[in-house]
């Protein structure tokens, strides 16, 4: 170390201020973001074989995002102030971003939903096409939340948003694959067999559309950690605290290879390819990597000591 | 209250100091913070192998940051500063999402367990505001601490900050803290030596679940 022999006898840390609920949250919130999306997409290209997945997406969106802020609430350590978040907003700081953009993005999920289910095709659109930069933001604004907290290295960082909005994607895509595919299984049994083949390869469609997510993120994560080594002191204990310290196991075992490379060989491998028991395997897996990076971004961004 | 032709500051000189934990004692008196959580500390750290051995120490408090992080980011503006730069927590307005914790690089914001809000050193205002010195500053034996207003030039505090050689801590946080220390050392103010230790401590101990 550069101070030589040094011990510290005594100080005081204070604990962690953000446990798991946060990170669930940002789990949730990246779920129903990505899920929009896709939804959005479904919608627009108006095809009818994306209909089936346009429709259980614009049901999942506005549903995980009722999940998700009861985590922040949980969180709270006076949860009935929830409120003083609207009537004491102060807009430097990103949570009050959040919480204005957590209530307009729901109520715009719902119409949207309420478009597709209804079959108002013009309408359904337009509420998409408006309810793609909300979606968007209710995830970049979590983010910004860890890279605007100055303090901590791991968060401060320009990459920061991109690297959740991407991380939302893939979560999402994977959902959206693991449910289609119970659909499938045991829930379209009147379908003829031309219309399951459609049905099926849509899903292994969406599935490869993840692998070629993933390896935007993989590259987003490299760049990050690439920058963190070469950075500051603080920020190269980050990063070896990712390569090397408490979290290598969860960063390089479960968000890289268990949730990155194995579902992308899993989904675009030759003999694995055309399965959709693969493409299930690999969503789950995508799934238990995404919550596992969250971890590893809230807990261990703060494990770093600050005193 | 608040003037708002002063700025409050605070000089510790740590040729003066002797470590001898009189100001922690005074703030927890004084401050009545339960058990675990702290608004001001000593820092004690030991350099260099027998027989070439010393300890660094350093009375940590409240940065009371110009450019405060906590105050930007707290949601509800509980945090907010005064005119005379003293950071504040109103206890009745802060929700406890410990944003403001999380944004600190200088780990000197806590949870109060007993009233679940988040507290910290305010230079103690409310003495302040009775024309009385702050609790650390008014206990130290050997007036290693001083404080006062740095706009009023012919201060204490002012003419020591002129003559003397100061640090602050962290100063790339871009935050320009309001404690100066006098012949603090490098090791005592950085955090990184500690990082020896941590690699092969579990994570989730610190946890509080």
């Amino acid at each position: 170390m550069e101070h030589g022999d040094v011990n510290v006898v005594y100080s005081v840390e204070h604990q962690l201020p953000l446990i798991m609920y946060i990170g669930q949250y940002f789990f949730f919130t990246g779920l129903s973001a990505g899920s929009f999306v896709i939804s959005v997409i479904a919608t627009l290209l108006g095809r009818k074989e994306f209909k089936p997945i346009g429709k259980i997406t614009a049901i999942l969106a506005p549903a995980l995002l009722i999940i998700a802020p009861l985590n922040l609430i949980l969180d709270l350590e006076q949860p009935l102030r929830f409120w003083h978040l609207f009537l004491y907003y102060n807009w430097t700081s990103p949570i009050t971003y959040g919480s204005f953009l957590l209530t307009a993005y729901p109520i715009m999920g719902i119409i949207y939903a309420v478009m597709v289910f209804t079959n108002r095709q013009k309408a359904a659109k337009v509420f998409g096409i408006l309810g793609i930069p909300l979606a968007i933001s209710v995830h970049g604004y979590t983010g910004f939340i860890l890279a605007l907290a100055k303090a901590r290295s791991l968060w401060n960082t320009a990459a920061m948003p991109t690297i959740f909005i991407v991380s939302a994607m893939i979560s999402g895509i994977g959902l959206v694959v693991i449910i289609s595919a119970i659909r499938y299984r045991w829930f379209d049994k009147k379908a003829d067999a031309e219309q399951k083949e459609q049905d099926k390869k849509v899903i292994l469609q969406l599935a490869q559309i993840m692998a070629y997510v993933i390896m935007m993120d993989l590259f987003l994560v490299l760049s990050d950690i690439l920058v963190l080594l070469t950075a500051h002191s603080d920020a190269y204990e980050a990063g070896w605290l990712l390569l090397s310290g408490n979290f290598a196991f969860l960063f390089v075992g479960v968000e890289i290879i268990l949730g990155s490379f194995l579902p992308i060989l899993l989904v675009l491998g030759p003999k694995s390819r055309k399965s959709l028991t693969a493409a299930v395997i690999a969503s789950i897996l995508v799934n238990i990597g995404v919550y596992a990076m969250r971890f590893v971004m809230v807990i261990g961004g703060q494990t770093p000591p600050l005193s | 209250m608040a003037e708002e032709n002063k700025r409050y500051a605070m000089v510790i000189d740590i040729r003066r100091c002797i470590a001898c934990h009189a100001c922690t004692v005074a703030c927890k008196a004084e401050m009545a913070t339960p058990l675990e959580v702290n608004a001001t500390w000593m820092k004690i750290v030991e350099k260099g192998a027998f027989p070439d051995v010393r300890r660094f120490w350093l009375p940590r408090l409240c940065n009371n940051c110009t450019d405060a992080i906590c105050a930007r980011n707290c949601p509800t503006k509980a945090t907010y500063k005064r005119d005379d730069g003293i950071v504040m927590v109103d206890q009745h307005r802060c929700i406890g999402c410990k944003y403001c914790i999380a944004s600190c690089p200088y780990d000197v914001r806590y949870i109060n367990p007993l009233k679940n809000i988040v507290q910290k050193c305010y230079f103690c205002s409310h003495r302040v505001d009775a024309g009385l010195l702050p609790a650390c500053v008014e206990t130290c034996p050997t007036r290693a601490m001083v404080f006062g207003d740095t706009n009023d030039s012919k201060s204490e505090i002012s003419q020591i900050l002129a003559s003397n050689a100061t640090v602050v801590l962290k100063k790339e946080m871009q935050t320009d803290p309001q404690v100066f220390y006098i012949s603090a050392d490098e090791a005592a103010m950085s955090s990184i030596e500690e990082r020896i230790n941590y690699y092969t401590e579990p994570a989730f101990i610190k946890l509080r679940i």
